[in-house]
This record gives structure tokens, C-alpha cells and sequence, in this order.
């Protein structure tokens, strides 16, 4: 028997935001998952700040994160609930940056490290919060 | 060389399971263990003027004054932490007695779970703007991160739950010869492997345990120490700091491919074999922060003692037995006698060093300490015995 890793319901999730990470949920909120980029030298950076760690430049420009891989994943089990797996999904048209996010609806068989995932989303108050499948 | 730190005293409450230090106060836990200090060292409580804490858990410099009579302080530090800083208290030790900001300084460190459960301290922690991703993606505290980790040393090296088996059934063993242990009974592989997972490839086993305590420890320049009650023990080496590439590890998870799968704490090694003048190989007995098993295994590639990725293979052998070629952790360490934020282990390196521990290493020379793997400033120290 296969099992599945659950969709944790984040409908009452508040995200909490400052002037900069803003921009990346008032994207996912359009369905877009955007990421930063330093508008000077061009380095991806995450979390979201107000600058960048290469060159210290406050410049930032929003970029598409692009195809999504696991860079590694946990199973969490916890008793009496179907399991659950938070990843880390890195992008390497966005500077391998890493955004850590469930992969959800996926056969557990499925989720190993490298494999390309497919962007999906669960609401979030008003905006979505970036999930993944395979 | 008479510049050089020693610690003279050391004091501990008893290691009570998670709660049941109650109805004792946190800080009344700290004040028993830092009059023990005292009288282990042969000094009045009134010669301590310079605290060095870790913020953890600990004490106000001001309230502690107040609440043991300390007429003054001449150094007040705590370094921040969580969890990489405990080793640091020695490192500020140092500083105020090689500066001679003070000459009687008390290290301290401290825990109460009962009030703050430090295993859900990601669900504790009010979201905010930088750690939301974190809370969205289900991770609840620093074991589910860590899971990431090591699945990724797995995924790089091959490396078996059966290494981070061996590191939990040494620690048992180790433990059972000791009554301040919480957790005495033998583990055999069988039970370890058919433990219930919680985050895997972490089963429960993997997780220290939940405990409550305090431990406090005298440090004065080796010059002084020579007059006192105790065989010193020597702080040849001390730091606190890390790399940028380590950064807030956890928290952080975009550290670049080759720091990933570590423990941020090469550049700590780095610094403390220069200091000490001094290379893996001289190291008799390593007190290896063990929150989780497998950052024991890392811990044990950053520090020299096998190469990058060789870690699994390494513990396999046998090497950290009691023993074996660097025996880690002969007091039980986190994950089976107690967990008092590092400073167990400090308490240990000390008694090994005295030749007064319960699984003493013979002719213990050098002892190395490590704080935890965490957050940037990432600590560590080795202690040398007194020839």
C-alpha cells in the first residue's frame, strides 16, 4: 500500500510580511512564485532582504523560480495523522536558491531527492502558500 | 603561560526528566549550582566577579547578583545562542581572565523544559516574515530541519541509520555505569532500527532527551589556580563565531551544497587546533553536542577525526566506543544521560581531565568540547590537564 503525503489546510495561516518579502506573496497571491534577485550583480538571495549579501546593493528585481527540484525532504509522522513531508525544493534558473515547502498528494514512493516537481498552491488567507506535487 | 584560563570549579543540580525539577525555580536551580561551584573550587561565592552565560535558558547578570550577594561585577557577558554558543562561555571566560577584566569567572548554563519545550520551539515562535516559510511547510522545530540534513549526508555518501544507531547505542552504554543518567538501560540495533520514526530518516532515538538542570563552572588564570582545592583543568583553546556560508543553518537551509551536509563547524576546528597548537590526533576524548545523533557523526568529519563523508563508516568501526580511537561522549552525552544545552559536556571534560570521571579515559591529556550545531556564533573549546 502506497501512501500519500497529506495537504495540511493553511486556509487560517496569517503571513506575516515587511517591505521585503511582500512582492513574493503579493505574486504566489496571482498564482506566480517569484523569487529576488539583486538588480545590480544579479545574485539570487533568500529570505528576502534589504540587501544583497554579494554586493550590498538594495536594488531587487522579482524573477520566475523556473523548474523546482527536491534537494531533500523529511517525512514527519505523527501519531494518528497521515504523514506529512516539508522539502526543500531548490531552483537552478534562480541560483539554486532553496524554498522550503510541503510536497503534498504524492505517493511517498515518488518523492526522492533530484526529482522535478510540479508547482501547486493551498490558500492561505489572501494569499496562496507554495506547494508541490510530482 | 600563567595568563592562560583554567577552570577550578564546577557545580550541578541533579539532571531531573522534563518537569520535574518543579517546584524549583529556574533560577534557584541555577543558584544551588553555582554555590557547588564555589565549594568545588575552595573559593568563597563572593570572589566571583564576571559572569559569562549563555543566554539560553540563563540569568540576568543583575538578578543573580542580587539573588546570591555578589558584591560586583567586573565582566557581565552572555553570548547568544541556540544551542551553537554553550562551548562560548568558556571563550568569554578567557577573554575577562586573559584581559584581567576579572579574576574569578563564573560560566553558566541552564535549562527548564517544563516552561519552554525546546523541541516545538519553531511552533512556539510567533511567525514572523523570515521563518513563516518554515511554519507553512509543517516543520515544527529543529529536528525536522535536521532530518533535512541528513537525508542529504545520506543522499551524498551513502551513509546508514545504522551509523546514527551505533552513536545512540554507544551513548547508551556509556550511560549505564552512571547514576545522574536519565537513560541507562542498553540499546541493541534491532530496538533502534524498529523505533517509530518522527521525521525521518530520524526516529525517536535520534532526539536527546528533554530535561531540566543547571551547571555552573569556575574559571581563574592557571597562575591562581595552582593554590586552589582542585587539579585545574586549562583552557588551551577557546572560540565562538562561524562562518557565512553556515549562517543561521536551520533557519536558514540555503547554505551552498558542500556546508549542507556538515555542522558549520570546520572553521571552529580550524581555529582551535591552531590555538592549541594541536591536531586531531592529541585529542583524547571528544564531548560532541549531541542533540540529534547524526550531528554527532558531522560534528566528527568537521573536527578532523575522519574525511568529509567518511563519517558513517568511521562511527561503524567502532572509533567512538569507549576504547576506541576518540571516545565521544563517555558521560552519555544529550541523548542519554541529560540535556542541559552543552554544558554536560563541559561538566565531563573537566572530570576526565581531573581523572576523576566515572568512565575515565586513561591519562586523558586533551579534551575537546563542542557547542551545538545551530545558528552563527558556533562554539567550542579544548581543555588540557594540568601536567
Amino acid at each position: 500500500m502506497t501512501e500519500i503525503s497529506a495537504r495540511r489546510d493553511l486556509s487560517t495561516l496569517e503571513i506575516p510580511t515587511d517591505a521585503w518579502t511582500k512582492p513574493f506573496w503579493d505574486a504566489t497571491a496571482e498564482g506566480r512564485l517569484l523569487l529576488p534577485q539583486c538588480g545590480a550583480c544579479h545574485t539570487f538571495r533568500w529570505p528576502p532582504g534589504p540587501f544583497c549579501p554579494a554586493c550590498r546593493s538594495q536594488h531587487t528585481q522579482w524573477q520566475p523560480a523556473g523548474q523546482g527540484l527536491i534537494y531533500s525532504f523529511t517525512i514527519i509522522r505523527a501519531k494518528d495523522q497521515p504523514p506529512t513531508v516539508p522539502a526543500l525544493i531548490e531552483f537552478p534558473e534562480a541560483g539554486n536558491i532553496r524554498l522550503i515547502a510541503a510536497i503534498v498528494d504524492t505517493s511517498l514512493d515518488a518523492i526522492v531527492i533530484g526529482a522535478k516537481v510540479k508547482q501547486n498552491w493551498a490558500k492561505a488567507g489572501d494569499t496562496n502558500v507554495p506547494v508541490f506535487t510530482i | 603561560m600563567n595568563q592562560e584560563p583554567a577552570i577550578v570549579g564546577i557545580g550541578a543540580t541533579p539532571y531531573y526528566f522534563r518537569g520535574e525539577s518543579l517546584p524549583q525555580t529556574k533560577h534557584e536551580l541555577i543558584g544551588k549550582a553555582v554555590i557547588a561551584a564555589a565549594d568545588d573550587a575552595g573559593l568563597p561565592i563572593t570572589a566571583i566577579d564576571g559572569i559569562a552565560g549563555y543566554a539560553s535558558g540563563v540569568i540576568e547578570p543583575g538578578q543573580l547578583t542580587e539573588m546570591l550577594g555578589l558584591p560586583e561585577l567586573n565582566f557581565a557577558a552572555l553570548i547568544a545562542a541556540q544551542g551553537g554558543g554553550s562551548a562560548g562561555v568558556l571563550d568569554l571566560a578567557a577573554l575577562a581572565i586573559q584581559t584581567g577584566r576579572a579574576h574569578t569567572v563564573l560560566c553558566l548554563g541552564a535549562c527548564q523544559q517544563s516552561t519552554n519545550r525546546y523541541g516545538v520551539t519553531f511552533a512556539n515562535m510567533a511567525a514572523t516574515p523570515d521563518n513563516v516559510w518554515a511554519s507553512a511547510a509543517g516543520l515544527q522545530g529543529p529536528g525536522q530541519t535536521m532530518a533535512l540534513l541528513t537525508r542529504r549526508h545520506m543522499h551524498l555518501y551513502g551513509t546508514r541509520r545504522e551509523a546514527f544507531g551505533e552513536i545512540v547505542i554507544a551513548s547508551r552504554q556509556a550511560a549505564s555505569t552512571r547514576p545522574t543518567a536519565i537513560r541507562r538501560k542498553p540499546l541493541s540495533m534491532d530496538e533502534y532500527l524498529a523505533a517509530p520514526m518522527l521525521s525521518d530518516p530520524l526516529c525517536r532515538l535520534d532526539f536527546c532527551l528533554e530535561t531540566d538542570g543547571a551547571l555552573a563552572f569556575i574559571v581563574t588564570s592557571a597562575e591562581r589556580a595552582r593554590d586552589l582545592r582542585q587539579k585545574p583543568v586549562h583552557i588551551a583553546a577557546s572560540a565562538h563565531g562561524g562562518a557565512r556560508n553556515w549562517g543561521r543553518a536551520f533557519f536558514w537551509l540555503n547554505m551552498p551544497d558542500e556546508d549542507f551536509a556538515s555542522t558549520g563547524s570546520a572553521h571552529t576546528a580550524r581555529r582551535l587546533y591552531a590555538q592549541a597548537g594541536i591536531t586531531p590526533q592529541d585529542i583524547d576524548v571528544a564531548l560532541l553536542y549531541d542533540h540529534f545523533s547524526p550531528l554527532v557523526l558531522m560534528q566528527l568529519e568537521d573536527y578532523g577525526f575522519c574525511p568529509r563523508g567518511e563519517g558513517g563508516p568511521f562511527v561503524e568501526s567502532g572509533a567512538i566506543r569507549l576504547g576506541g580511537s576518540i571516545p565521544v561522549n563517555p558521560h552519555g552525552g544529550h541523548l542519554s544521560e541529560a540535556y542541559v544545552i552543552g554544558m554536560t559536556h563541559i561538566r565531563e571534560a573537566v572530570e576526565q581531565l581531573r581523572g576523576t570521571a566515572i568512565n575515565q579515559i586513561p591519562n586523558a591529556k586533551y579534551a575537546l568540547v563542542s557547542g551545538g550545531p545551530a545558528p552563527i556564533p558556533l562554539s567550542g573549546a579544548i581543555l588540557r590537564s594540568a601536567a
